[in-house]
């Protein structure tokens, strides 16, 4: 029998589990005081071919074999939550989740199999003010966790915008998309050779990979693409900064041409310095999945490889033989475990082997290792007993 | 601290490439110098930290972040699938990948041998060509002459391989040259730097296209 999980999963350990945790909390404290409200769904979904993982689902059939699907996305999950519960229900609605997910990729050190997203949605609203939010919450997040947080706008639909001012066949527009996500300057040159274009939009459309870099970003492509049609797209951009006293934190990629399908309006991603992977990934989806809804979501294993190699806590880790002293402690805040070992001797050698750091007795409080003698907690449990005695007496 | 002022770290392939990118990379700006020591992996220079490794290795570390920026053929570029910034096409190291046969073979294809095995099922997909296609990791036109299969997918540089051996190119995939790539957070976090080394790769790359 092999009792190593599958490959992408993995058991998570309490040293893990407590900064997972830690997260978990930290973020749920900033989303809640911004008005979103927790919800949860499940985790088997009804298998949809329309659902945008669809593909890289995991599949299990039910009893009367319906196929099902392991949840793989939530804003796909909220989308449908909001659309059974939420339909006559005065919007704006705020919400924030988080839990697992499951997509059959190919694991490695940037993707798991099984993995942990918290996030939110925020429904019902379409407007630069709206978008805001999101980008100043997705911004805080990052800094709420320890990381320097720097958030990249852009809108799929800039270079759409490009393709129909080019006319550009609607089958090549996937693949040329894609050389423009990539920045793939000769391939997508290669590719536009193919067509017989003006001069500005050909220039306007090889150049579009370029345009990347702080706010300032949005003038030269104001200068660049004059049309109309991009201009407007500039303007919401533009708006969505404005609402910024210090955009110092905010990049644009203009560039940013392929994210998930269901992203209709502005989209952005969050990075971190030293780590090579986007933190936090979000956009408006207008009109796809609900009539006006936003959000975003943090990957918390991304959260954790960017943070720089945190130590674990020191534990105050306590053992005891004294049920009323355990119980006193436990009153006030402290997680003691009850002794079940009848000798001393084999008490002492397994606490000390487990890293247990006290030992609470009829005749007080011990340290079990060098770091809890000098540790701040071994005082402090001291006067907390003998505060105990007093009290009793 | 942010990690702005930390060094580029750049992979690279070893073997002959890895002159070519250094003496590339010199042109653009950035002081590189090996290693003196012959088996040293990491070359630690004035500007970056020099990462030498298998040329299919280079998109890997490059898109999760280990390094920042790497260079690397297009063929090889394609057969990883990896996500990363390609922003200039250096034009060296420039070959094809084609379709091979033995001289008069005019038989149906069946089973294709390649060390591109991804970019091959893409092709023959392509093609509507439904044949099998056989992972090798060397001297694929072997499999060719000795019957393992009908035709192998391979990079031709000069072609002189293949007249030696009496086989023939009867299609070509794609055109390939070293490609500069990009960690995609290390574009946006160190753009000033990249940016001006990147206009530098694409100035140098017309000289050597001329």
């Amino acid at each position: 029998m092999n009792f190593a999980p599958p490959n992408g999963t993995t058991y998570t350990l309490p040293a893990t589990l407590r900064r997972r945790s830690d997260i978990v909390q930290k973020l749920t404290r900033l989303y809640t005081s911004w008005g979103y409200q927790q919800v949860d769904f499940p985790v088997l979904e009804h298998y949809d071919s329309t659902h945008p993982i669809a593909e890289q689902s995991f599949k299990l059939t039910d009893r009367d074999n319906d196929l099902l699907s392991l949840r793989s996305d939530f804003t796909t999950a909220t989308a449908r939550m909001v659309q059974v519960h939420y339909a006559d229900f005065p919007h704006p609605l705020r919400l924030q989740y988080n839990g697992k997910l499951w997509q059959t990729v190919n694991p490695d050190i940037a993707r798991t199999r099984e993995f942990s997203q918290i996030g939110v949605e925020l429904v019902g609203l379409s407007n630069a003010k709206a978008d805001a939010e999101l980008v100043y919450l997705a911004k805080e997040s990052l800094r709420e966790v320890g990381l320097t947080p720097r958030v990249e706008i852009g809108n799929p639909a800039f270079v759409a915008t490009l393709f129909d001012l080019a006319n550009i066949p609607s089958e090549d527009r996937t693949e040329l998309a894609d050389a423009i996500d990539r920045k793939a300057i000769q391939e997508l040159q290669e590719r536009l050779n193919r067509y017989t274009l003006a001069p500005d939009l050909y220039q306007a459309l090889v150049q579009v990979i370029d345009l990347y870099g702080d706010t300032s970003t949005l003038e030269i492509a104001s200068q660049r693409c004059p049309w109309p049609e991009t201009q407007a797209i500039i303007e919401r951009l533009k708006a969505i900064i404005a609402e910024f006293d210090d955009s110092s934190e905010l990049l644009i990629d203009l560039g940013m041409a392929r994210r998930q399908d269901y992203y209709t309006g502005f989209t952005f991603r969050a990075y971190t310095f030293d780590f090579g992977q986007p933190i936090l990934g979000g956009g408006r989806y207008d009109g796809i999945l609900l009539p006006e809804a936003a959000g975003f979501a943090l990957g918390l294993e991304r959260i954790m490889g960017a943070q720089s190699q945190v130590d674990d806590v020191f534990q105050t880790t306590i053992i005891s033989t004294d049920d009323t002293k355990a119980a006193y402690l436990r009153r006030h805040g402290y997680s003691v475990e009850r002794a079940v070992e009848t000798d001393l001797g084999t008490l002492l050698e397994r606490a000390k082997d487990r890293g247990i750091a006290f030992l609470v007795s009829k005749t007080g409080v011990e340290a079990l290792s060098k770091v809890a003698k000098e540790s701040q907690d071994l005082e402090r449990l001291e006067q907390l007993l003998e505060q105990d005695l007093l009290e009793q007496e | 601290m942010s990690m702005e002022q930390a060094k580029l770290t750049i992979a690279l392939p070893k073997g002959r490439i890895m002159d070519e990118s250094i003496e590339v990379l010199r042109k653009a700006g950035l002081r590189l110098e090996r290693s003196p020591d012959k088996r040293a992996l990491i070359h630690y220079c004035e500007d970056a930290n020099i990462l030498e490794m298998r040329n299919s290795d280079v998109a890997t570390y490059v898109e999760l972040g280990v390094a920042d920026v790497g260079i690397v053929g297009k063929d090889v570029l394609l057969e990883s699938g990896r996500n990363v910034y390609e922003p200039v096409d250096l034009k060296f190291q420039a070959c094809r990948m084609s379709l091979i046969t033995v001289n008069g073979f005019d038989g149906k294809i069946t089973r294709v041998a390649s060390k591109y095995p991804n970019s091959t099922l893409r092709y023959l997909q392509e093609k509507r060509i439904s044949a099998d296609v056989i992972p090798l990791k060397g001297q694929v036109e072997l499999a060719c002459l000795t019957g393992l299969a009908d035709a192998v997918v391979d990079i031709v540089q000069t072609g002189s391989t293949l007249k030696a051996n009496d086989l023939v190119e009867v299609d070509v995939l794609f055109e390939s040259s070293a490609r500069f790539i990009v960690n995609r957070a290390a574009l946006k976090l160190r753009e000033k730097e990249l940016r001006t080394i990147i206009e530098a790769l694409r100035l140098e790359a017309v000289k050597q296209a001329v």
